[in-house]
C-alpha cells in the first residue's frame, strides 16, 4: 500500500511540474522570444574595426550602429542611421555629417563626433582586412555633433562603406580604458579584441544588441540593450546565432519557431517548396564565381599564353557550369553582380564555342601542356561547393582537349598561393565589401586582384585608364557606361573568366516579420521581430 | 548427447574445410570478400558507364538506368562505386602487405636479438602507439601533402607497429623452444635460424592480423580521403564520394551506396580475420576437439 502512495505523490508532482512548465512557456512568449539564426559561421572576431567576414557582419550589425544602413534587402539606397543630415562638397571629396543628438551607447554615455572620429581613425590604423575601406578619407570633429571627412579622391561610395558594420562606431572612453587606441601605431598598441569579445564589453556599442556570450565555434548570443537609444525597442529577449552546416540548418529550420537558416543551397531549398511554415526566397547572389588564369609568364608559361586563355575562354560550357549551382543561379556576363550599377546585361553572356576553342587551343600549341586547377576543397558558398564546380570546369575543359589536374587544398592554404600571385590556373570567387561598382576596379592591372592574376601595372594601359577615369566619375548614367566598357575590355583581354553568380537562399519561418535577406548583413536582426 | 547429435556426427566430414570456416559469419565474409574481388578485377567490364563521364541528367534517384541514380554532376553513382574498388582494395591489400613486412622485421629483429636493439626498436613502435591512429594518420597525410599516395604511406606508417609487437612476442617465445636452441646448438646463422625455423611458425597471426588489418586500412583511406587528404576529385574514390554526398543530404542515394561498398567489404574483411583467427588459435582447435566425447 505504501508504494502505491508514493506513486500517486510522484504523479502528482510531475502533473504538477508539467503544468508550471507550461504556464512557464507561455508566460516566457508574452515576455519577448527568442529569434534563432543558423549560419555556417566565418567569423575572426566581433571587434567591428578588426572584423570583416559575413558572420562578423552579421553580429556587428545588432552591437554597433553606422552612420547610415539599410532597409531591408535594398542594397541600392543606404539610409541615415546616426546622421540626422550630410552633405557632399567639393566634387563629392568633402562630406560633412550631422549627427543625431539623442544616440547614447549601452552604458548611457552620449554618442558624440568625438567616437566618430576615434571609431573612424582606430579602423584605419588597426590597418586590419577592413581598414581600406577608409583609406585615403580624413576625419576630423568640428563640433560635438558634426563630423567632416575629406577625402583625396572623389568617394561617390562614401554613404554606402558607412553603413558596412567594420565602420561601427565604439564608445571611444571605455574602449579605450580597455586597451583601445586610434593613434598610428594601433595595429601593434591597441588591446581591446579580447575584451570587446567579451560580455564584458555591452557598454561599447550603441546598437539594439549587446554580447551576452561569444565563440567563434559553437554559437553568438545576443542580449537586448535595455537602454537602447532608438524609437523601436529590441524585440527578441535572445538572439542566439548558432554556427551548422546547410545541411543541419535543413532540417532545424523545418522544426523551429522564430528560426533563421541562410546557408541553404537552391537544391535543398527546393524540398521546402510548399511548406506554409516556411518563407523561402531564391535570388542571384552578389557573390561571382570565376576562373583566372595568371598572366605572369614566370608563373606559368602555358596560362599566361593569350591563345591558350582564349581556349579557355570559348571552351567553357557556361550552361553546364550554371546547372552546378541549381534552380535561380545566373551567368555572369561580367565580373559586377547583377544588381549593381554598372552590370552587364545577361545578354552579353559568353557563349561556348567549340570550334573557336579548339583552334586557339591548337594555336597555343599547349593543349598537351599540363595545368593544375587549384580550388578551395572545404569552401561552400551559396550551396556550391568549389570541388564540385573544379570537377565541372575540368570535365569542360578536359573536353576541349587541355590537360587539367585538379588540386583542392584548405581555404588558408588557397588563400596564401593566391594572394602571392603564384598561382597558374585558379577558380576563385568575389563577394562585394560595399555594395558598389567601385569595388571591382580592383581587378585592373596593377590593383589587388590584378596583382593576383600576374597582371603588373602597365600592361594593359587602356583597361587602366578607364579604371582610373571610373574611380573619379560621379555622374550615375557615365558611371553605368564606364563601368560597362570595362568589363567589356576585361572579357576580351584579361586573365579573368566570370562564370555564374549561385543563388542567395533566404530561409525564415513565417512567424518572422521583417526577416528578408540582405547582401551586406545578410540578415539585419535589428529589423526583425515576431508577428 | 542426443541421438540428433549423433545422426549429424555420423555424416563424413568434408575434412579438407577447417572447422572454424563452417561458421555462417565466415562464409558470409568470404563469399563478399570475392565478390567485391570479383568486382575489382573486372570493374570496367561490370560498371555499366564510364565513372568520370559527366553525361547524365545530374541528381536523378536510383532508376533501372542507374541502379544508385547519379551524383550532381551527372555521373553515374553504380559505375563510380564499382570502379572505387579498384582503388580501395588494391591499395589496401599493398599497404597492409608492406605494413605487416615492415612490421614483422622490427619485431623479429626486436624479439631475436633482445636487449638494447629490442628496447630501441619496441620503444619507437610505442612512440607511433601513443597516438590514436587516424589522428597521426592525418597528420602524416597533411604533412606529405593531399594525394592518394601520400595518404597509403601515411596508413603504413600507423599500421606497421602492431604487426612489430605481435612478432615480437612469438618470436621471444619460439626462441626459447628447444628446437630452436638445438639449432643455434647446432651452429646455424642468426638469420638462418629467424627464417628458417622462427618465422614460419609467427606466420600464422600475422596472416589473421593482416586479414582485419585490411579492414581497417580501407576504413582509413576512405577517412583519409573523406577528409579531403586522400584521393583528389574526380577520382571515384569511396570516402571522397561520402564527403560529396553529404554536400547533397536531400539526393541520398550520392553519398548512401559508396557508404554501404565501404560497410561490406569492411565487415567481410573482419568476419574473415576473426574465422581465421579462430582456425589458427590452438585454444579454439581444442575447443573444438572437446566437443568429441
Amino acid at each position: 500500500m505504501r508504494r502505491w502512495k508514493w506513486l500517486a505523490l510522484v504523479a502528482a508532482a510531475g502533473v504538477l511540474a508539467s503544468a508550471a512548465a507550461a504556464f512557464g512557456a507561455t508566460a516566457h512568449s508574452t515576455a519577448g522570444s527568442t529569434l534563432v539564426v543558423d549560419n555556417s559561421f566565418t567569423i575572426k572576431t566581433s571587434d567591428p574595426q578588426r572584423a570583416f567576414d559575413p558572420t562578423g557582419s552579421l553580429i556587428d550589425r545588432a552591437l554597433y550602429d553606422t552612420l547610415f544602413t539599410y532597409k531591408g534587402g535594398d542594397l541600392s539606397n543606404p539610409i541615415p542611421l546616426l546622421v540626422s543630415s550630410w552633405k557632399a562638397s567639393n566634387g563629392a571629396k568633402t562630406f560633412t555629417f550631422q549627427l543625431k543628438k539623442n544616440v547614447h551607447f549601452a552604458d548611457g554615455t552620449p554618442l558624440t563626433s568625438k567616437d566618430v572620429v576615434f571609431s573612424f581613425e582606430r579602423l584605419v590604423n588597426i590597418k586590419g582586412n577592413p581598414a581600406f575601406l577608409l583609406a585615403g578619407v580624413t576625419v576630423k570633429a568640428t563640433g560635438p555633433y558634426t563630423v567632416v571627412m575629406t577625402s583625396t579622391t572623389p568617394d561617390t561610395e562614401l554613404p554606402a562603406i558607412l553603413a558596412n558594420p567594420s565602420t561601427g562606431i565604439v564608445n571611444s572612453k571605455l574602449v579605450m580604458a580597455h586597451g583601445g587606441t586610434d593613434a598610428a601605431n594601433a595595429s601593434t598598441a591597441d588591446k581591446a579584441e579580447n575584451w570587446l569579445n567579451t560580455p564584458a564589453s555591452a557598454g561599447a556599442g550603441s546598437g539594439p544588441y549587446v554580447l551576452k556570450s561569444y565563440s567563434t565555434t559553437s554559437q553568438i548570443v545576443l542580449a537586448p540593450n535595455t537602454k537602447y537609444w532608438g524609437p523601436k525597442k529590441p524585440a527578441f529577449s535572445t538572439v542566439v546565432v548558432r554556427n551548422m552546416i546547410a545541411t543541419t540548418q535543413l532540417i532545424n529550420v523545418q522544426r523551429g519557431t522564430h528560426e533563421i537558416a541562410i546557408d541553404l543551397s537552391a537544391d535543398q531549398a527546393q524540398t521546402l517548396k510548399g511548406n506554409k511554415k516556411l518563407n523561402v526566397s531564391l535570388q542571384p547572389s552578389t557573390w561571382v564565381f570565376w576562373l583566372f588564369a595568371n598572366n605572369d609568364p614566370k608563373v606559368s608559361t602555358v596560362t599566361s599564353n593569350e591563345q591558350w586563355q582564349q581556349a579557355v575562354r570559348y571552351g567553357l560550357d557556361y550552361k553546364s557550369i550554371l546547372s552546378v549551382a541549381g534552380p535561380g543561379a545566373i551567368q555572369a556576363p561580367g565580373l559586377i553582380p547583377s544588381m549593381f550599377l554598372g552590370s552587364l546585361p545577361q545578354k552579353d553572356d559568353a557563349v561556348q564555342n567549340v570550334a573557336k576553342a579548339k583552334a586557339a587551343l591548337a594555336a597555343s600549341g599547349l593543349g598537351g601542356q599540363q595545368v593544375t586547377l587549384q580550388y578551395p576543397s572545404d569552401l561552400t558558398i551559396n550551396g556550391v561547393p568549389f570541388t564540385t564546380m573544379a570537377e565541372k570546369v575540368q570535365a569542360n575543359l578536359q573536353a576541349i582537349g587541355f590537360n587539367i589536374q585538379l588540386s583542392g587544398s584548405p581555404t588558408s592554404n588557397w588563400l596564401t598561393t593566391y594572394r602571392n600571385g603564384q598561382m597558374a590556373f585558379g577558380l576563385s570567387l568575389w563577394g562585394p565589401d560595399y555594395p558598389d561598382p567601385a569595388d571591382y576596379l580592383t581587378f585592373a592591372p596593377g590593383q589587388l586582384v590584378g596583382l593576383r592574376a600576374g597582371w603588373a601595372k602597365g600592361a594593359d594601359p587602356a583597361i587602366e585608364k578607364l579604371a582610373a577615369k571610373a574611380l573619379v566619375t560621379t555622374n550615375a548614367a557615365q558611371r553605368k557606361a564606364i563601368y560597362q566598357q570595362y568589363q567589356h575590355d576585361l572579357n576580351e583581354s584579361g586573365p579573368y573568366f566570370p562564370l555564374m553568380q549561385p543563388t542567395q537562399v533566404f530561409v525564415s519561418t513565417s512567424d518572422l516579420k521583417g526577416a528578408v535577406y540582405n547582401a551586406e548583413y545578410d540578415v539585419d536582426v535589428t529589423q526583425i521581430s515576431p508577428k | 548427447m542426443s541421438s540428433l547429435a549423433y545422426a549429424l556426427r555420423a555424416r563424413p566430414r568434408a575434412s579438407w574445410i577447417p572447422a572454424a570456416w563452417r561458421q555462417p559469419l565466415a562464409i558470409v565474409g568470404i563469399v563478399i570478400a570475392a565478390a567485391w574481388i570479383v568486382i575489382a578485377i573486372f570493374a570496367p567490364l561490370i560498371a555499366p558507364d564510364d565513372p568520370l563521364a559527366q553525361t547524365f541528367t545530374p541528381a536523378a534517384g536510383p532508376s533501372w538506368h542507374h541502379l544508385f541514380g547519379t551524383d550532381e554532376l551527372g555521373r553515374d553513382v553504380f559505375s563510380r562505386v564499382i570502379s572505387g574498388s579498384r582503388v580501395s582494395l588494391p591499395i589496401a591489400v599493398t599497404l597492409v602487405a608492406l605494413a605487416a613486412t615492415i612490421g614483422s622485421i622490427v619485431g623479429a629483429v626486436a624479439g631475436y636479438f633482445r636487449g638494447v636493439v629490442d628496447g630501441i626498436l619496441m620503444r619507437s613502435t610505442d612512440l607511433v602507439f601513443a597516438f590514436p591512429p587516424i589522428i597521426l594518420a592525418m597528420v602524416v597525410a597533411a604533412v606529405l601533402g593531399r594525394g592518394l599516395f601520400n595518404a597509403a604511406l601515411a596508413i603504413v606508417v600507423v599500421a606497421w607497429p602492431s604487426y612489430a609487437r605481435v612478432v615480437r612476442g612469438l618470436v621471444l617465445s619460439v626462441g626459447d623452444s628447444e628446437y630452436v636452441q638445438s639449432a643455434r646448438l647446432l651452429g646455424a646463422s642468426s638469420r638462418r635460424t629467424l627464417v628458417r625455423d622462427v618465422l614460419p611458425n609467427v606466420a600464422g597471426p600475422v596472416f589473421v592480423l593482416a586479414t582485419l588489418d585490411l579492414a581497417n586500412a580501407i576504413l582509413l583511406l576512405s577517412g583519409l580521403s573523406f577528409l579531403g587528404l586522400g584521393a583528389q576529385p574526380p577520382k571515384a574514390e569511396w570516402g571522397s564520394m561520402v564527403a560529396e554526398g553529404t554536400q547533397y543530404f536531400q539526393w541520398w542515394w550520392i553519398g548512401t551506396f559508396p557508404g554501404l561498398a565501404i560497410f561490406t567489404v569492411v565487415l567481410a574483411f573482419n568476419f574473415l580475420g576473426d574465422s581465421l583467427r579462430d582456425v589458427f588459435d590452438p585454444r579454439t582447435a581444442r575447443r573444438d576437439a572437446e566437443v568429441e566425447p
